[in-house]
């Protein structure tokens, strides 16, 4: 008797072994067959690590959705170039009143819907209508992210002049209202869709939405009936990985084409071989902001804010975080921005500074903060080596790590129940939240807001003079502290041509992608 | 071959528990101070195996990290045990109805593992040390109920308890000193099982981020940390997978151990 139960604890052990084994490489999901560029369905296969919550890029403030929506399903009247500069694309021309409060469009009279119906300057009102108003949306049984709304907020009226001409009035005049109509706020879809949008695609771009394998994979077809430039593919799979060890296991083995983001910066090295994969390095719209709530006792004080700042070796963070890739900001701005500058030597690294400004704010004998990142690569890294660093300066920091996107959305953005909080902020020229107080760093500054909407506002030629003061503004009150902007780091296999440096949208836009 | 078993186990448990004494009063360097320019050393004089992403290192992790597989393993236990135990004892001597309900409730409880439970546990709570402890321990509480209450029927159908009985002694006195020490082994060998499977439970939980939090070391968190790295540092894996393996391998040798000892019927038959 004893025997036989022995026998049959050992084989446990070993089936926990190998049960453990199993879940560490089950972490490749399976089921892709490599994909070769001279099979005769033209297929492009690419890694992305954050999987859309919905198939409505304009529901949720996620921008996982607009990485495989804009511009290659939902296209906008004006579209953002690799250079961040604004093109048409369903407006062939766009003209601005001298008081530019009026924006007149000229639509592209080509284009039509996946379902052949042409994109009319009604159909347009009828979008915009539907972002800028929450009863307008709800009556056609969608909802619209309050982001979206707060965008199109300043639409005063939006009317068709005829099929082809649209008129859009705005209560003031502003330098950010156009580029946001290049994102994600300016899809167009089709009306007679709006119902389905959550589960059918209804653009009028080269793809549409083929199938959503939940959990894996986000399916595009090739849009027959486009009516610009034909797509190149028949297919494009947007692949998810939660794991970036993972994501690089696929592309070594050759399942993916494209990494549209490495998360595992250190892993660049695996990816020398020329004759076997190119690697794209540019700069994204990322922030990675170590948020301050700013209602908090302790953080509302200016000083504790900036000791938190000066505590933090950020081009050290960068290097130990990111491999060194990626570049230290010092603000909410991005190089790509116009009106970019480096504002890293404001509050910059000084622990003797940070030390001294602790003790003129009553801290002394120390502080406690609760430090609530995203679980995700960047943000748990960066949470690790911000808490050693303050442990420095005299300031303990508990770490919890909260699941991304849905819990972390429900503590921090929602409840704002943190003290500090890491997340990238990836949507483009993103200042204006903080004019928002009920944003989840509750920063309520009328200096700041005052001078965010002077600079918006601002003639053409004032514009970036005027932001960059913004931004400065912003670095020296230690609203948060910005510790560098994610990289754009792209694998791909040798063959694919098209992809730019940059990633200076939400996007990633498949539209300019060829394989060779 | 069974007096090998327990020595391996015994010794195997004695390391870990030497590694967390050990990492009370020294460990080579600060487990969490973030060295940049020391990242990701291969093993060497310096770093005995070596410092991983954030330049702490790896050997100082790994002493402290025993703690907290340890002080886990403990109190998930306890947990189990002062619920488990107690609820067993008066089943086995409750009427019979109850003894069916209870076992009833503790195949359900059974079905639910106690990862489940630590994952709903986390949403509900956050992850958290205790958060893992309560989790591991409420699921293995059933297992603590069912061993007790088999082993005190067996002891509660002998002679000398019915002789106590008919002597007067009340039922929680029989229960306390006679039927406790004779299943105490039993207990013993359930703890060291129930230790095993918490390693493994915490190991995993800390590996998905739920259980200890940053920067204290776990070795699941080490594993997790070591994995982005496994093409670039294949050995910073190696090291905390082979202190979980270890860990859980000591411990259910160790229970077998005991039980091959403890349990007179079996060293009859050995």
């Amino acid at each position: 008797m004893g025997r036989s139960k022995r026998t049959r604890r050992l084989p446990l052990i070993a089936a926990v072994a190998v049960v453990a084994a199993m879940v560490l490489s089950a972490c490749t999901p399976g089921g892709a067959g490599p994909t070769t560029s001279s099979a005769p369905a033209r297929t492009l296969t690419i890694g992305a690590t954050a999987e859309p919550p919905t198939m409505d890029p304009m529901a949720v403030p996620a921008a996982a959705g607009s990485q495989v929506m804009l511009y290659n399903v939902y296209e906008t009247l004006v579209k953002t170039d690799a250079e961040g500069d604004l093109q048409p694309l369903l407006a062939q021309r766009w003209e601005v009143s001298s008081d530019r409060r009026t924006y007149t469009f000229v639509l592209n009279r080509a284009a039509r819907f996946a379902d052949g119906t042409p994109v009319t300057a009604q159909a347009v009102v009828d979008n915009i209508m539907r972002i800028k108003d929450p009863k307008v949306a709800a009556k056609s049984g969608t909802v619209v992210a309050a982001k979206l709304v707060q965008q199109m907020a300043i639409v005063s009226s939006a009317q068709a002049v005829d099929e082809g001409t649209l008129r859009v009035t705005l209560s003031r005049p502003s330098n950010g209202w156009l580029y946001d109509m290049s994102s994600t706020a300016g899809m167009v879809a089709n009306p007679a869709g709006f119902r389905d949008l959550a589960s059918a695609s209804a653009g009028s771009g080269p793809f549409a939405l083929d199938r959503w394998a939940r959990g894996t994979s986000v399916a595009l077809k090739r849009n027959q009936a486009y009516w610009g430039t034909p797509a190149r593919f028949d297919e494009v799979t947007f692949r998810y990985y939660t794991d970036p060890t993972a994501m690089t296991a696929a592309m070594m083995s050759g399942q993916l084409d494209i990494i549209s983001n490495l998360q595992a910066p250190d892993a660049i090295g695996q990816f020398e071989d020329p004759a076997r994969f190119k690697v794209i390095e540019g700069t994204t719209n990322g922030e990675v902001v170590l948020g301050l709530n700013n209602a908090t006792p302790a953080l509302k004080n200016i000083k504790v804010r900036q000791a938190i700042a000066s505590a933090i070796d950020k081009k050290a963070l960068l290097d130990t975080v990111w491999n060194g890739k990626g570049r230290v900001i010092g603000s909410m701005a991005v190089p790509t921005d116009p009106y970019f500058e480096d504002l890293s030597g404001v509050n910059a690294y000084n622990p003797t500074r940070a030390k001294q400004l602790l003790k003129e704010a009553g801290y002394a004998g120390g502080l406690t903060l609760r430090l609530k990142p995203a679980a995700l690569p960047y943000a748990t890294r960066a949470a690790q080596f911000v808490a050693s660093q303050l442990r420095e300066v005299g300031v303990t920091v508990t770490i919890e790590e909260l699941q991304f996107p849905n819990r972390w959305s429900d503590v921090v953005y929602g409840k704002a129940d943190y003290d500090m909080s890491i997340v990238a902020h990836v949507e483009a020229r993103d200042l204006g939240t903080y004019t928002n107080p009920n944003y989840y760093w509750r920063y309520n500054n009328a200096t700041f807001t005052k001078l965010y909407l002077e600079a918006d506002q601002a003639a053409p030629d004032q514009y970036v003079p005027d932001m960059k003061r913004v931004a400065r503004y912003l670095a020296d009150d230690a609203a948060g502290v910005w510790l560098f902007v994610l990289p754009n780091l792209v694998v791909t296999k040798p063959n694919i041509t098209g992809i730019s440096q940059n990633a200076p949208t939400l996007s990633f836009d498949v539209t300019t992608i060829a394989a060779g | 071959m069974k007096r090998l078993e327990l020595g391996v186990g015994v010794t195997l448990v004695a390391l870990v528990a030497a590694m967390a004494v050990v990492s009370f009063v020294w460990t080579p360097y600060d487990p969490i101070r973030i060295v940049p320019a020391d990242r990701l050393l291969r093993p060497g004089p310096a770093h005995l195996l070596g410092t991983d992403a954030f330049g702490r290192d790896l050997f100082s992790r790994l002493l402290v990290g025993a703690r907290s597989c340890l002080s886990v393993g403990v109190i998930s236990v306890g947990i189990a045990a002062l619920i488990g135990v107690p609820v067993g004892l008066f089943v086995a001597q409750g009427p019979r109805w109850l003894a069916r309900v209870v076992l009833r409730a503790t195949d359900i409880a059974q079905a639910l593992p106690a990862l489940l439970l630590a994952i709903l546990l986390a949403g509900v709570f956050g992850g958290s040390t205790t958060t893992a402890m309560v989790a591991i321990g409420a699921a293995a509480v059933p297992q603590f109920i069912r061993v007790t209450r088999a082993g005190a029927r067996q002891v509660l159908s002998s002679d000398y308890v019915a002789a106590a009985r008919s002597a007067g002694i009340p039922r929680w006195r029989t229960a306390w000193t006679h039927v406790l020490p004779n299943i105490g082994a039993l207990i013993g060998v359930q703890a060291s099982v129930t230790f095993a499977m918490a390693i493994l439970a915490e190991a995993a939980l800390s590996y998905l981020g739920l259980a200890t939090q940053p920067p204290t070391p776990t070795w699941g968190r080490m594993l997790k940390e070591a994995q982005d790295f496994l093409y670039l540092q294949p050995g910073q894996v190696l090291w905390p997978a082979l202190a979980v393996a270890g860990g859980v391998l000591g411990f259910n040798l160790l229970g077998d151990g005991l039980r091959d000892r403890l349990d007179p019927r079996l060293r009859e038959a050995a």
